[in-house]
C-alpha cells in the first residue's frame, strides 16, 4: 500500500493516550504530594513528594478491612459463576424439551439490566434474611446469562467425535464434562473469570443499598462514603482512590489480552 | 430366536426410558441454580415492580391498591421524574459523541504503526476501572478551586474566573457526560477494532485497484461494514449511561438541584432516602419501559439483528 | 497460548507464568515489610537538645505531641540527659511532633515527625536547637 507519513497518527495517539491518563497522573501527584490543594497555580512536578498521606490512610480509614470484603464477595462471585454458567451452558448444548423456553426466558432476562429491580431485590434478599452479609452481596451476580452463552459457544465448539468417543468409552455425563469439555473450554473460564470479577468488584450500587453496618462496606462503597465524610482537602483522599484503584489496575495490566478477549465476546451486559 | 428377540425388546425401552429421563433430570438440575438466581433476581422483581407500581405501600402497613395514582402523580405532579427523563434522554443522546471519537481512536490504532499495542491499553485503561474511582477523580478534576480543568481554562485565558462546573446548571450535565465518555472510549475503541480487524483486507485492495481513494475506500467499504460493531457500540453506550448510577451519584448526588437527576438515581432516592416503595416501582417500570424502547429502535434502525450480541 | 517456553521443564514453566510470579513477589514483599515492621515497632523516639550556640542542654523538658482526629496534643514529655538526648519510649502514633524547652536557654521549634507505620523506632537526624525568643 502507498506508504503514508506516521508521526501525525503517533501525535494523534499521543494527544488521546496523554487525555486519558491525565486525570491518573493529577490524582497520583496530589497524592503524593497534597500541595495542589493550597497553592495556585499548582505544579505540574511534585515538589517534595512524600509517602506519608498514604500511611495516614491505612491508619485513618480501614482499608484493610474494605479490601478484604471486597476479596470475599468477588471470590464468592467467581467460583459460583463458573460453576454455575459451565453447568447452565452445557445443558444448554444438549436437545431436551422445553429447551426454546429456556433459551427465550434467558435472552428476556438479559433486557433486565439491574438498576430496574432494586427495590425488590432489596426486599427479597430482607426477606432471605441476607442482608448485611457476604451471601447476600454476591448472590444477585451468581449466575449471569452472557457468561452462560459463552459456555454454552465453548461447548459447541467441541467436536462431536470427541463427545461421541467418550460416550462410547462409556463415561458418564459428569466425566464428560470434567474431562473432555473443561479442558477445551479455558478461554471460557478465563472470560468468566474476568467478567465476574469486574462486575463484582466494581459494584457499587447493589452494595450500597444491601450493607447496613461499616464494617460490610466493600472498596468501592468505602470510596465514596468516606469521600462524603470529609473535605477534599487533604492529600490523604487522594492516597486513598489510587490505593483502591491500584489493586485493579495491575490487575488488568497483569491479564491484559485475557480482559479485552473477555470484554469483547461478552460486550452486551450494560 | 423368538424369545430372545422379545426378550431384548423387552428390556431395551425399558432401559431407554430410565436412561433419558435421568439425562433429562440431569440436564434440568445443572440448569436449576441459574434459572433460581434469575428467577429470584430479575424475573420476580420485575413482576414485584409492576405490582408495586399500581398499589400504595408503606412498609409497616399491608398494601392497597390505587390503580394508576402512582402514574397520575408521577407524568402531571413530579417535575422531578420529566427532569430525570429529559437528563436520561440526554445522556441517551451524547453516546454518538464517543462513538465517533472511538471510530477515529480505532482507525489510528488500527493503521500499521509501531506501539500500537501500548496505545491500545493506554487509551483502555480508564475502563475496567471502579466508576466511582473514575466519578471522584473527575470531581477533582471539575473542582472550581483545585480542578486541572479550571487551571487549564485559566491558563490559556479561557475564562476570568473559574467556572463551577459540577454546581452550575448548565455545566453539571455535560460533565457527567463527559466524565461518562472519557471511561467509555477504550471500550468502544476496543469493540470497533475488532470490527476492523474483521474486514478482510483484499477488499481494500480490490478497490484501490479499482481507483478509490482513501476517503472513498473508508465510505463504502469501512463503515457499511462497521455497521455491527457501531450499533453494538450505541446499544452498550446507552445501556452503560442511563443506568450509571454510580457516575452520577458520586459526582453529584443528582447535581445541583436536580440538573444532573437521571432516573436511576431518582428511583434509588426515592426508595431508599424517602422509602417510597411503591412509587419507586411505577417509576422503575416507565424507566424499563424506556429502555426497552429505545433498544428495540435501535435495533430497527439497524435493520434488524446487527444490533444484536456477537457471540464469537 | 502465553509466549511460554515449552522447552522449558513444566514447573519452571508454572513459576515463571506471570499470574504465579506476579503474586509471588507480592507475597513475599508484605511478608518481608510485615517483618520488618514487627521488628521496629517498639515506639522508640531518641534525639538531641542543643542550645543556640550547639552545646548539648541538660534537663531540658522535651514534649512529645500526638495528631489526634484534628490537633496534636502532648502525650509524654521526658527530660534531656546530660549530654542533651532524649528519648521516649512508647510512641503509639505515626504522626507526630517534638519540641524542647529549658527556662532560660529558649525553646525549639516543633519538629514534625512523620513516620512510615506507627511506633516506628526514630532517631531524629537533626538536633533540637534552642533559641530565644519565638
Amino acid at each position: 500500500m502507498k506508504k503514508y507519513p506516521r508521526w501525525p497518527i503517533h501525535l494523534a495517539l499521543l494527544a488521546a493516550s496523554f487525555v486519558m491518563l491525565v486525570p491518573f497522573y493529577w490524582v497520583l501527584k496530589t497524592s503524593v504530594s497534597g500541595e495542589n490543594i493550597f497553592s495556585y497555580p499548582p505544579n505540574i512536578i511534585p515538589r517534595d513528594p512524600n509517602p506519608f498521606y498514604y500511611v495516614d490512610v491505612w491508619y485513618a480509614i480501614p482499608f484493610a478491612r474494605f479490601f478484604l470484603n471486597s476479596v470475599i464477595v468477588s471470590v464468592m462471585t467467581i467460583a459460583a459463576n463458573v460453576v454455575l454458567n459451565a453447568m447452565a451452558g452445557y445443558s444448554l448444548t444438549q436437545s431436551f424439551r422445553g429447551k426454546s423456553v429456556v433459551l427465550m426466558l434467558l435472552l428476556s432476562c438479559m433486557m433486565i439490566p439491574f438498576q430496574t429491580t432494586i427495590i425488590p431485590a432489596y426486599l427479597i434478599t430482607g426477606k432471605l434474611g441476607l442482608l448485611d452479609s457476604y451471601l447476600g452481596l454476591a448472590l444477585p451476580l451468581f449466575s449471569t446469562i452472557i457468561c452462560i452463552f459463552v459456555f454454552k459457544a465453548s461447548f459447541d465448539a467441541v467436536p462431536r467425535s470427541l463427545i461421541d468417543a467418550a460416550k462410547i468409552d462409556g463415561l458418564s455425563e459428569w466425566k464428560i464434562i470434567w474431562k473432555v469439555m473443561m479442558p477445551l473450554a479455558t478461554s471460557a473460564m478465563a472470560t468468566n473469570v474476568i467478567l465476574s470479577f469486574i462486575w463484582s468488584w466494581n459494584n457499587f450500587m447493589w452494595p450500597l443499598i444491601a450493607t447496613r453496618s461499616a464494617d460490610m462496606q466493600t472498596l468501592p462503597l468505602g470510596l465514596a462514603r468516606f469521600m462524603s465524610y470529609q473535605e477534599d482537602s487533604t492529600g490523604a483522599l487522594y492516597a486513598f482512590c489510587i490505593m483502591v484503584l491500584a489493586p485493579g489496575i495491575l490487575l488488568f495490566l497483569l491479564a491484559q489480552r485475557e480482559f479485552v478477549q473477555g470484554l469483547t465476546s461478552g460486550a452486551a451486559k450494560g | 430366536m423368538v424369545m430372545v428377540v422379545s426378550e431384548t425388546a423387552m428390556s431395551r425401552p425399558h432401559f431407554k426410558v430410565r436412561k433419558s429421563t435421568r439425562r433429562a433430570v440431569l440436564i434440568w438440575s445443572f440448569l436449576a441454580p441459574s434459572i433460581l438466581i434469575f428467577f429470584l433476581y430479575r424475573i420476580l422483581p420485575l413482576g414485584w415492580n409492576v405490582l408495586l407500581s399500581f398499589q400504595a405501600w408503606s412498609p409497616l402497613k399491608p398494601a392497597v391498591f390505587i390503580g394508576l395514582e402512582n402514574y397520575r402523580e408521577m407524568f402531571f405532579d413530579d417535575e422531578v421524574f420529566w427532569q430525570a427523563l429529559w437528563n436520561t434522554l440526554g445522556i441517551i443522546g451524547s453516546a454518538p459523541i464517543g462513538i465517533a471519537i472511538a471510530l477515529g481512536l480505532a482507525l489510528l490504532v488500527n493503521s500499521d504503526i509501531r506501539g500500537r499495542d501500548i496505545y491500545r491499553t493506554l487509551i483502555f485503561l480508564s475502563y475496567p476501572l471502579m466508576t466511582v474511582a473514575v466519578a471522584i477523580i473527575w470531581r477533582w478534576m471539575f473542582d472550581e478551586r483545585v480542578g486541572l480543568i479550571n487551571y487549564v481554562a485559566r491558563m490559556l485565558d479561557l475564562v476570568d474566573k473559574p467556572i463551577p462546573f459540577l454546581n452550575s446548571f448548565t455545566w453539571a450535565l455535560p460533565s457527567v457526560i463527559a466524565a461518562n465518555i472519557w471511561q467509555m472510549l477504550g471500550f468502544y475503541m476496543i469493540i470497533i477494532l475488532t470490527g476492523l480487524q474483521n474486514i478482510p483486507g483484499n477488499l481494500y485492495e480490490a478497490a484501490a485497484i479499482d481507483g478509490a481513494n482513501a476517503f472513498r475506500r473508508f465510505l463504502r467499504i469501512t463503515l457499511p461494514l462497521l455497521k455491527p460493531s457501531i450499533f453494538l457500540c450505541f446499544v452498550i453506550g446507552m445501556l452503560n449511561s442511563v443506568t450509571s448510577f454510580d457516575l452520577v451519584y458520586v459526582m453529584t448526588a443528582g447535581g445541583p438541584g436536580h440538573a444532573t437527576e437521571i432516573l436511576v438515581t431518582y428511583i434509588y432516592k426515592l426508595g431508599f432516602t424517602q422509602t417510597r416503595f411503591d412509587y419507586a416501582a411505577a417509576v422503575t417500570v416507565v424507566f424499563f419501559l424506556l429502555l426497552l424502547g429505545v433498544t428495540w429502535t435501535a435495533n430497527r434502525l439497524s435493520g434488524g439483528n446487527a444490533g444484536a450480541v456477537e457471540i464469537d | 497460548m502465553n509466549n511460554e517456553d515449552f522447552s522449558a521443564p513444566k514447573w519452571k514453566r508454572l513459576l515463571l507464568n506471570r499470574f504465579v510470579l506476579v503474586p509471588a513477589v507480592l507475597i513475599l514483599l508484605t511478608v518481608g515489610w510485615n517483618l520488618w515492621v514487627v521488628t521496629h515497632d517498639h515506639g522508640i523516639v531518641e534525639g538531641q537538645v542543643l542550645d543556640a550556640t550547639g552545646a548539648p542542654v541538660e534537663g531540658a523538658e522535651v514534649k512529645l505531641w500526638v495528631f489526634n482526629f484534628t490537633t496534636f496534643v502532648v502525650k509524654a514529655t521526658t527530660t534531656s540527659r546530660p549530654d542533651g538526648s532524649f528519648e521516649f519510649a512508647n510512641n503509639p502514633s505515626h504522626n507526630i511532633q517534638v519540641s524542647a524547652e529549658k527556662p532560660g536557654k529558649g525553646r525549639s521549634a516543633r519538629v514534625a515527625i512523620r513516620l512510615y507505620f506507627a511506633s516506628e523506632d526514630f532517631v531524629l537526624k537533626d538536633p533540637l536547637r534552642l533559641t530565644d525568643g519565638t
